[in-house]
């Protein structure tokens, strides 16, 4: 069974990586704590589920391409609007106000989207169902987790492309490192902090879409997301690919094979975890001081 | 399905009580009769009807209750309301946690001025909020929440009724775990290994709790083998799937419930669980409807009392036709057990209501409302309820195993394998814990 709870381990940690992808870019690029992370990541998923329901009984990868492409251009569109109407102005204000600004932004979403959707839960597990599953070593695993995997693995070569390799991912860093003196250097900062956020909150919109097919949308469940992100987040490093990355894996594998062998530690020791390197490395294991 | 014989035949009987004959006639015309010597108010009933109506517990639970609630309360009003006098109902969201319920109870109470609280999913809203029934002199009725030790005192023999004007109208926790173990006796009287997936809070410990203790009384040489708490609003069950199966479990003990339920039953059988072990689900009912033909077969599944769409058999018992049929038409689903714990909830008002007016001779004081109630007999659905002395609800309960069939979208409960255990079977004596009750089995 080693295999198979190495494999759950490296599936939860790809969802926990697509879910702190956003939510590190954003705290890199921009400082900002966004608390309404998980509200767009339930955006996607509804959104998601949504379309899943209208493009029943087509083939998985149909299914997966629209509700993942219209849940990212859906939680772009409202990553936009947070961000040049309620955020905006809170940029020059203390920590603690972008926290209450983020704060009010995650329950608007949640009754925005109870208005939208209503208040039960969505169901769109055909993907899920329609992959099946697959033998490994003689243990049934489901396709679909691979498949999540191999997202995961992909959005995180993409966002290492884009910030090495670009000239858009140069002045994002630029900005990561020294606000002001990016700001000197005549870099359009206003145009790349709604880039960064735009981008950060389209990663909680497809975390959002690749989880519905396996557990159902319900109004609520960004909030149990919001915290094992920013558990990654404190492992791995704030604002840090790397990080996220890093912090992603330990955790995913550590609540494996904890649930396996000492299965009432499953959430103290992953917060012990988090607790120690607050102690011993407050930056996270990649994140700059 | 659905007549107009059958229909009437109900409204008929349900527009009286039905706890014996006796009470046939004490509460028909007798009772309205009896009633107008003392008046009947002329304002409308304000019955206030508590369920999540948003968030994970809506879709299994709050909606399918409040759904019932509507429906009754309209069929109830078409007859002429309790006495003549209309039932206004009032649907509210649970959501909010117990701290906002409490809050919202009082304001019920002390300046709506409601009749009665019809009221709350979640154990814990229960617990926090019947109290207020004596503190402030209002009724309440719990109707789906689950904890056993609601009306339970801290040791045995305690005192009853633990709350004057409380009740609880339906089955608890430990009703359906006992339940279970009973089915698992008789199918499976030589399981040796045994595991437990449940929510790492009140509900899901104490419900593997009563199981435990129950299973063990019944097979003695049972092991268990694995327990596991993940927590509510679990999205990926996959490392707990796999640490089951590593396990050797043959029968899986879950309380899991709502989207954690349907997630989990997923991910288990996609990764292939139930080829090894049958699952033993507490409160199941409804998951195989929401899930649909992926729900597997060959498990066993608890009913939080009797209550199936297709048991009592419908020409056995016309009154459980009648209510899918109406049920169905309205809401275009079957009804699951929280819309037949809705219908008693609000049938139990109106009965005793209409008992305790035939015995003042007018419309009864709160007092007397609980006085009968206390002491009270009816037809539901799904055969007949009792409300006792402790002010606690005893009812059947019903445990099957699912099946997939032709006439279905979804696995039924196969009708040749339904166990159906009486309620003084499954449920401890007034005035004792379901746990000592449990413990002192020979």
């Amino acid at each position: 069974m080693g295999l198979i709870y190495a494999l759950n381990g490296l599936y939860f940690a790809a969802f926990l990586f697509l879910t702190s992808l956003g939510l590190s870019i954003i705290l890199g690029v921009m400082g900002i704590l966004n608390l309404a992370h998980g509200s767009l990541y339930a955006v996607g998923g509804f959104i998601a589920a949504f379309v899943i329901g209208l493009s029943a009984g087509s083939a998985a990868p149909l299914m997966i391409l629209a509700a993942g492409g219209c849940a990212m251009l859906a939680t772009a569109a409202v990553g936009f609007a947070m961000e040049t109407t309620l955020l905006k102005p809170m940029y020059r204000r203390p920590l603690e106000y972008q926290l209450l600004m983020t704060f009010g932004i995650l329950m608007l979403l949640e009754d925005g989207i109870k208005l939208i959707f209503g208040g039960e839960s969505r169901y769109a597990s055909a993907p899920f169902d329609a992959m099946g599953s697959v033998q490994i070593m003689g243990s049934t695993y489901p396709l679909y987790f691979l498949f999540v995997m191999l997202v995961a693995v992909a959005a995180g070569l993409f966002i290492w492309w884009l910030m090495v390799k670009t000239r858009l991912g140069i002045m994002l860093r630029a900005i990561e490192m020294d606000r002001d003196m990016a700001q000197a250097m005549g870099i359009p900062m206003r145009a790349l902090t709604i880039v960064a956020f735009v981008l950060g909150a389209s990663f909680a919109g497809l975390a959002g879409a690749l989880v519905v097919p396996t557990t159902p949308a319900v109004l609520g469940m960004g909030m149990d997301v919001l915290i094992m992100a920013f558990i990654v987040v404190v492992i791995g490093g704030l604002g840090s690919l790397k990080g996220a990355f890093l912090g992603s894996l330990i955790v995913g594998l550590t609540r494996s094979f904890t649930v396996a062998y000492f299965a009432e530690l499953e959430m103290p020791l992953l917060f012990l975890i988090a607790v120690i390197i607050l102690i011993i490395k407050p930056e996270g294991l990649f994140g700059q001081k | 399905m659905g007549n107009k014989s059958d229909r009437r035949s109900f409204l008929k009987t349900a527009g009286a009580v039905a706890g014996g004959a006796a009470a046939a006639s004490l509460l028909g015309a007798g009772g309205a009769a009896a009633a107008k010597k003392r008046g009947v108010p002329s304002g409308p009933i304000k019955v206030a009807a508590i369920s999540f109506l948003s968030g994970p517990a809506a879709g299994p639970f709050g909606i399918p209750g409040d759904n019932s609630y509507k429906m009754m309360a309209d069929i109830y009003n078409k007859q002429g309301g309790i006495l003549g006098r209309k039932i206004k109902l009032i649907s509210l969201d649970e959501a909010g946690g117990a701290k906002g319920q409490v809050e919202l109870a009082r304001k019920l109470i002390l300046e709506d001025k409601v009749d009665v609280i019809l009221g709350y999913i979640s154990s814990g809203d229960c617990k926090a909020v019947l109290p207020l029934s004596d503190e402030l002199g209002g009724l309440m009725l719990a109707y789906d929440c689950g904890t056993h030790v609601l009306m339970e005192g801290k040791k045995s023999p305690y005192k009853t009724p633990k709350y004057e004007l409380g009740f609880r109208t339906a089955a608890h926790l430990g009703q359906d775990n006992i339940a279970l173990a009973l089915a698992i006796k008789k199918y499976m009287p030589n399981v040796k290994k045994i595991a437990g997936i449940n929510q790492d809070y009140a509900w899901g410990r104490d419900s593997w709790h009563i199981f435990e203790l129950a299973i063990k009384k019944l097979i003695p040489g049972v092991e268990v083998v694995k327990t596991l708490w993940p927590k509510i609003f679990t999205t990926d069950f996959t490392a707990h799937v796999s640490a089951l199966q590593g396990s050797g479990a043959q029968i899986i003990h879950s309380s899991l419930w709502g989207g954690d339920a349907v997630t989990f039953m997923k991910q288990a059988k996609a990764a292939g669980l139930f080829k090894q072990a049958k699952m033993a689900l507490s409160r199941g009912e409804p998951y195989p409807q929401e899930v649909g033909a992926a729900f597997p077969e060959g498990q066993f599944v608890c009913c939080a009392g009797a209550h199936y769409f297709l048991y009592p058999a419908w020409d056995k018992w016309p009154l459980n036709k009648w209510f899918v049929a109406e049920y169905k038409k309205r809401y275009n689903k079957y009804p699951t057990y929280p819309s037949y714990h809705a219908f008693q909830a609000i049938t139990a008002y109106k009965v005793a209501v209409e008992k305790a007016a035939s015995l003042v001779g007018g419309w009864p004081t709160i007092d007397e409302i609980a006085k009968a109630m206390g002491n009270l007999g009816f037809e539901t659905p799904s055969g007949y309820l009792t409300i006792n002395k402790d002010h606690n609800a005893r009812e059947d309960c019903l445990v099957g195993i699912t099946k997939m069939t032709k006439d279905y979208p979804f696995p039924i409960l196969d009708p040749d394998r339904l166990e159906v255990f009486p309620s003084f079977q499954v449920n401890a004596p007034a005035g004792m814990r379901t746990e000592d009750w449990i413990k002192s089995w020979k």
